[in-house]
């Protein structure tokens, strides 16, 4: 059997492979990362593709939602301050319907109450970062203003009752606003402005209607309730919010962990690879330097 | 009657046949290192013997020429593997140019941008953004600019796809005149072993015929068929026929549709295309050629299926996204002050037909005032068209079936199992011809510790056959001086 006389010649081929592991393994200890180019694993090139989808479209969920948090907290804090402008006014009210005062005293409670009213006013018309946000949808228009035209003057809305949401990534929809008209002017008994004008026009003669008081102060109660009621939306949106970014987070920090572990270099294994490689390297160049330097044919031993 | 005078004549013939074999031997040693040659060892062969008066008397030895030592079946499965493990190579050398387009994103808030995942992600994200505040100009102005990204990096891959396409197709068409002369050369060739030697091994013409062989092979996909006196008929592996005994069929390019094709002339002599790309009279082989091996083969592979591949799936994103995120768009209500364009879009019209999409694929908006984050009769500050565009993230918007990451994801993993199994492919391949190669060598390869011993062989015979001479010299001296009182000397 008559051995190849060129296998020397392979030997260098086998020198090229041994030396593209040896890159190979060097570029992945570099980078840090396991799959350089598709072709080295295409199921965790297409896997990480997912992941890394889902891990930003939470990065950027979290950073809108502190955005959107601050405007929830501005219409909290404002139908707070709601709250207790009219918790004042109905003891306003209350004081002036017990008969004991006199003209002047009401209409200095007219007064009283009608600087109130300014002063919800002036609260329904809350800006958050330059938009109105008790406005509905028209963010650039002032919702409420105040009519003196009429007895009781009447105050009008000029926004619209859009509901604005903010998607969640799981779908979750969170409510970020309550409009105007349903916070201050519900229908009948339910109407902020409608019971504190008609308490302004019923103290401002002097003369105590007391039986109409009475009732514009119940439905002023009954405002002051369903404002209360509006308020526990905005809460609610906070909480939702607050939960949501917590779970949010927390799935961003497990996903991140999947992915760093399907893509990186596991350093240990591939610091003992490339060791390896090396040293098979240089024992097959040692080979050859070997078979190269000892006589290779008979010639070199014939005698001439 | 065996005399003095046939015995030396016998030494000298035997004195020619060493020299001969000597040469042959010379002749392996200094060829040892040129490529396709095989290694010949001389052929003896005893003289016919001559019978005189009933007695037979030998006439000696005759050295008749010199054999190549070759294995005809060794070399066809040689050349085989040699046009698979070609067509390999080149379609993954290729194909790794391809995938260097999409590499993975690895994910750390300073990876470099580039990558079409993270960008449709980003871009469907902007709007998720806008909802918070839909009529927040830098927001806007963060969603045309992602979108611009968007588009950028596919119509760029797009556009190096085309670029590498063509570039492919020029180096494929400069193989056909390195097959024409080959396939010349290799006509000719069978035209002097036809006339020197119809019936035996033909030395040296046979040698440079399977270098033209081998080399043929790993260009274009070949099958051989041995014909009658010593002949040999070429064919690509698709059956078209280029060297049929002295005549050889030329290849010519033509182009079809914005694309080299492949025409095999139909007589010897003709060209087979005309420039223009009609067939004068010869075959378009393109298809059969593609599949066929060599480095013709791998590089068509990639032109005409694995580059096509990938650009059909861009094209199908672009155009899903564009469409998509256009129509959306223009279902709402602006911000913008001024007249609103009629259709208002975000990226440019893609081609109805799908194809080309993503190289077209383009931002035409540029005032942000024009996205319509609020919905369709809302006022300004209403976010649900904002709501309904980042949804469409998460919708089978790309064929009516997968929503732009899956898409994107099996695409980037589907050419990575291409790529990965042509790696394969060609590792096991190169494998094979390693091991053909190393039999063939074994076989054919001039080993010179065999051609030393040889040698020491023939200087031996040579110098035990110029002894005997000049023993049988001295006895015909001796004869010579029979019955003389003087000697010769």
């Amino acid at each position: 059997m008559r051995v190849d006389p060129y296998y020397v010649a392979n030997l260098a081929n086998s020198l090229d492979q041994t030396q593209s592991a040896s890159q190979q393994l060097t570029s992945e200890l570099s980078s840090g990362v396991r799959v350089n180019s598709l072709s080295d694993d295409p199921v965790a090139a297409g896997q990480n593709v997912v992941l890394l989808n889902q891990i930003q479209q939470d990065d950027s969920f979290t950073q809108s939602s502190s955005l959107v948090s601050g405007q929830l907290q501005v219409a909290d804090s404002a139908l707070g301050s709601v709250v207790t402008q009219l918790t004042s006014a109905i003891s306003l009210a209350t004081s002036a319907n017990n008969g004991t005062m006199n003209s002047s005293d009401v209409k200095s409670i007219a007064n009283q109450i009608s600087g109130i009213l300014d002063e919800v006013q002036t609260l329904g018309n809350s800006v958050y970062q330059g938009q109105y946000i008790f406005s509905g949808a028209q963010t650039s228009q002032t919702p409420f203003s105040t009519s003196t035209a009429t007895t009781p003057a009447v105050t009008s809305y000029n926004g619209d009752s859009d509901v604005n949401y903010l998607e969640t990534p799981t779908g979750q929809n969170i409510q970020l606003n309550v409009p105007g008209n349903q916070i201050f002017l519900g229908s009948g008994s339910n109407s902020v402005f409608g019971a504190l004008n008609s308490l302004v026009a019923d103290y401002s003669s002097g003369t105590v209607d007391t039986a109409k008081a009475v009732s514009d102060t119940e439905a002023l109660g009954t405002a002051l309730n369903y404002v209360s009621q509006q308020r526990v939306t905005i809460d609610n949106s906070i909480t939702q919010l607050t939960a949501a970014t917590d779970s949010i987070t927390s799935e961003q920090t497990q996903l991140t962990t999947a992915q760093t572990n399907l893509m990186q270099a596991d350093v240990g294994q591939v610091s003992t690879s490339l060791s390896l490689s090396e040293t098979q390297q240089t024992a097959l160049e040692d080979v050859i330097a070997q078979l190269n330097s000892t006589s290779n044919s008979l010639f070199s031993k014939l005698q001439p | 009657m065996a005399t003095i005078s046939s015995a030396m004549s016998i030494m000298t013939g035997a004195l020619d046949a060493d020299q001969q074999a000597l040469n042959v031997v010379a002749n392996n040693v200094a060829n040892a290192n040129t490529p396709g040659y095989t290694q010949e060892v001389p052929t003896w062969q005893q003289s016919e013997s001559v019978q005189i008066g009933g007695q037979t008397d030998g006439m000696g030895v005759t050295e008749t020429g010199a054999t190549s030592l070759r294995d005809r079946v060794l070399n066809e499965r040689l050349d085989q593997q040699q046009q698979l493990a070609s067509a390999s190579g080149t379609r993954l050398s290729s194909l790794q140019t391809v995938q260097a387009l999409f590499t993975p994103d690895s994910g750390t808030s300073s990876s470099t941008a580039g990558d079409i995942g993270s960008d449709l992600t980003s871009f469907f994200a902007s709007f998720s953004s806008l909802e918070a505040d839909p009529t927040n100009t830098s927001l806007r102005e963060s969603v045309l600019s992602s979108a611009k990204t968007l588009s950028a990096d596919i119509s760029g891959a797009a556009n190096s796809l085309n670029a590498q396409q063509l570039s492919i197709d020029q180096e494929a068409s400069g193989i056909t005149s390195q097959v024409n002369s080959l396939t010349t050369s290799i006509a000719q060739l069978n035209q002097q072993i036809e006339t020197t030697s119809p019936n035996a091994d033909a030395g040296t013409l046979e040698d440079q015929r399977q270098e033209d062989i081998s080399q043929l092979s790993k260009l274009v996909g070949i099958n051989q068929i041995t014909t009658e006196n010593n002949g040999l008929s070429i064919t690509t592996t698709s059956g078209a026929l280029l060297v049929a005994g002295a005549n050889n069929y030329q290849l010519s390019n033509g182009m079809v549709d914005g694309v080299t094709h492949f025409f095999v002339a139909s007589t010897a002599t003709a060209s087979g295309a005309t420039s223009d790309g009609s067939s004068a009279g010869g075959t378009d082989i393109t298809a059969g050629l593609t599949s066929g091996g060599g480095e013709l083969g791998g590089y068509l592979t990639v032109r005409d299926q694995d580059i096509p591949n990938v650009l059909t799936s861009l094209d199908q994103l672009a155009y899903g996204v564009s469409t998509a995120i256009n129509t959306a768009n223009n279902a709402g209500t602006t911000i913008s002050t001024g007249t609103v364009p009629t259709p208002n879009n975000i990226f440019s019209t893609p081609p109805t037909n799908v194809a080309g999409a993503a190289a077209a694929m383009s931002v035409v908006m540029t005032d942000p005032s024009l996205i319509a984050a609020a919905g369709a009769g809302d006022a300004t500050g209403d976010d649900s068209n904002a709501v309904v565009m980042a949804n469409l993230g998460n919708q089978a918007i790309i064929n009516s079936s997968e929503t732009p990451t899956n898409f994107y994801s099996t695409l980037v993993a589907t050419l990575g199992s291409t790529v990965s199994q042509a790696q394969t492919e060609n590792t096991a391949q190169s494998a094979s011809v390693t091991q053909l190669q190393t039999q063939s060598d074994a076989l054919s390869g001039v080993s010179l510790d065999d051609e030393a011993s040889d040698m020491s062989t023939m200087e031996r015979a040579y110098q035990s056959a110029s002894q005997a001479f000049t023993i049988l010299s001295n006895i015909m001296n001796s004869a010579l001086n029979l019955g003389e009182s003087t000697t010769v000397s």
